[in-house]
């Protein structure tokens, strides 16, 4: 089990410059206390320089602790007054993070997404060969849902052109994969397109043969 | 829906768990709508939250930039209508080398990097009207690239016309491990995904008009036009059938048919299908002439 990340993290760690930790907390204060947010956690982390606009936050909610990192785009359609884009607890947005949702995207509890990942839940349309693609609008699209402790590697896109895309309980997608179906709890992904690599029974075995479980220990 | 049915068989128990869930908490997102808490998400329409004054004193310097790029720039041709972020990294020096037409957008962080070789006639980068590109996208041309008409591009899309080498004979003008590359050609109307990679190390590669490429793929070779390609390295997954007038699933014709790396390609692979006017693509020798 994944542990949250605010236990994971050490106090020592002094990731950015200490003049960009204090933009990122003012930033983060000013946001939290003038966007009129559907739902606001505390204790949010948005980086300065992450794209959020204050026009769009009515649709938007995000959780306790949940860290949003530079330049990471939150963007979403109006087409009905549901909420677009649910962030829960604790979890940690990537820089350069791509957020589109026209339907919804819901990211559950203690999900960490790497850098430059994309969630997409609409598509272009193409099939008309006689207009531009850019003249076609997008499609209805679907809806993405990546369920708690789900680690999201680097440069990994999610996208979901109709139905429901579900990506399971503690997932590991491996970086630069394109998920385009959902995928079962505990399981890795991997590739173009993404497909499972490892199952849960892997895992289990593999950690049993490294003497990691307390009875054997014992 | 077939992706529905699929996910289904693929792992019924969790996924189905998950879709009731999901129905509950979109019940439950609907209610908390209507209740007094979340008044704002429902008045939304009628009174939308105004923009953050914060935003727009970088807003205005922004756009004092963009202008002030647009105006004095020496580009070889900036149309009307064109948008360039101010956040974009296009030197100066690589203004002349650089066209583009009307209405093309650019949006914040792309990178244009532009330095041509010798004997490259410019422009070297050529942008025409209505194509665009989203954030991050980076462009590096040697020898020629060519955006036409109405290209979308995705986020993070990468454009390299030439390849890295660590062979130092194939050194030209004093670059160390730069190959002297091809040229690029995407035709009108196609889609670039978010995060492709093309890359043309010799020959011409043109990806043909209306074609779509998927995330993340990796292009080394042409793209025959009306074709839906992705992974890596890409392989055509759709293409459009002008006979049935449809878009079915796989190749109708072999990728290699149009590589204009073959040494004597089938003359007019492509043109009898699409119906569009794709020259031949270029031989090598071609190349070595640098030529185009």
């Amino acid at each position: 089990m994944p542990r949250p990340i605010h236990e994971t993290r050490s106090d020592s760690e002094d990731r950015d410059g200490f003049f960009s930790r204090i933009l990122t907390k003012l930033n983060s204060l000013w946001v939290s206390a003038t966007y009129p947010f559907a739902r606001k956690g505390r204790n949010m982390s948005l980086h300065y320089g992450s794209d959020i606009s204050r026009r769009l936050a009515p649709l938007i909610r995000l959780g306790n602790r949940v860290e949003i990192g530079n330049r990471a785009w939150l963007s979403h359609g109006w087409e009905d007054n549901e909420i677009k884009i649910t962030i829960d607890d604790d979890c940690r947005i990537g820089a350069r993070c791509t957020i589109s949702a026209k339907n919804s995207i819901h990211i559950e509890r203690d999900v960490i997404l790497g850098s430059d990942v994309l969630l997409i839940d609409n598509n272009h349309v193409y099939e008309a060969v006689t207009t531009p693609i850019s003249q076609q609008g997008t499609s209805a699209g679907g809806r993405i849902r990546i369920r708690e402790g789900c680690r999201i590697g680097h440069g990994v896109a999610i996208l979901c052109e109709r139905g429901e895309l579900v990506v399971g309980r503690n997932c590991v997608v491996s970086p630069g994969a394109v998920v385009l179906r959902s995928s079962p709890p505990d399981s890795v992904l991997s590739g173009n397109p993404a497909r499972v690599v490892q199952r849960p029974i892997d895992i289990v075995a593999s950690a049993g043969q490294q003497s990691l479980s307390p009875s054997k220990e014992a | 829906m077939k992706q529905a049915g699929k996910l289904t068989s693929a792992d019924s128990g969790s996924v189905a768990g998950g879709k009731q869930e999901m129905s509950s908490a979109r019940c439950r997102s609907v209610k908390e709508s209507t209740s007094t808490l979340d008044l704002q998400a429902i008045r939304y329409p009628s009174q939308a939250p105004a923009e953050d004054p914060l935003l727009w004193f970088p807003r205005a310097v922004g756009k004092l930039r963009a202008l002030w790029r647009a105006l004095t720039y020496p580009f070889a041709l900036f149309g009307k209508g064109a948008w360039v972020h101010y956040s974009c990294h296009i030197s100066r020096s690589a203004a002349p080398y650089i066209a583009i037409g009307e209405n093309v957008n650019l949006a914040p962080d792309v990178r244009l990097d532009v330095s041509p070789v010798p004997g490259a006639d410019p422009p070297v980068l050529i942008l025409e009207a209505g194509s665009g590109m989203q954030r991050r996208c980076m462009v590096s041309a040697r020898n020629r690239i060519h955006l036409m008409k109405n290209v979308m591009f995705g986020f993070s899309v990468l454009v390299m016309d030439h390849g890295l080498d660590d062979d130092e004979s194939t050194d030209t003008a004093g670059r160390s491990h730069e190959t002297r590359g091809g040229t690029i050609r995407i035709e009108e109307d196609c889609w670039i995904g978010c995060g492709a990679v093309i890359t043309c190390e010799q020959g011409q590669l043109v990806i043909g008009r209306h074609s779509v490429v998927g995330a993340n793929s990796l292009i080394t070779r042409s793209i025959p036009p009306y074709s839906v390609v992705a992974g890596n390295p890409a392989m055509i997954v759709r293409q459009y059938d002008f006979l049935k007038e449809k878009w079915v699933l796989g190749c109708i014709r072999p990728m290699a048919a149009t590589d204009p790396r073959q040494p004597d390609p089938p003359a007019k692979a492509s043109a009898d299908v699409c119906a569009c006017e794709s020259d031949v693509p270029g031989s090598a020798g071609e190349v070595s002439r640098g030529v185009r």
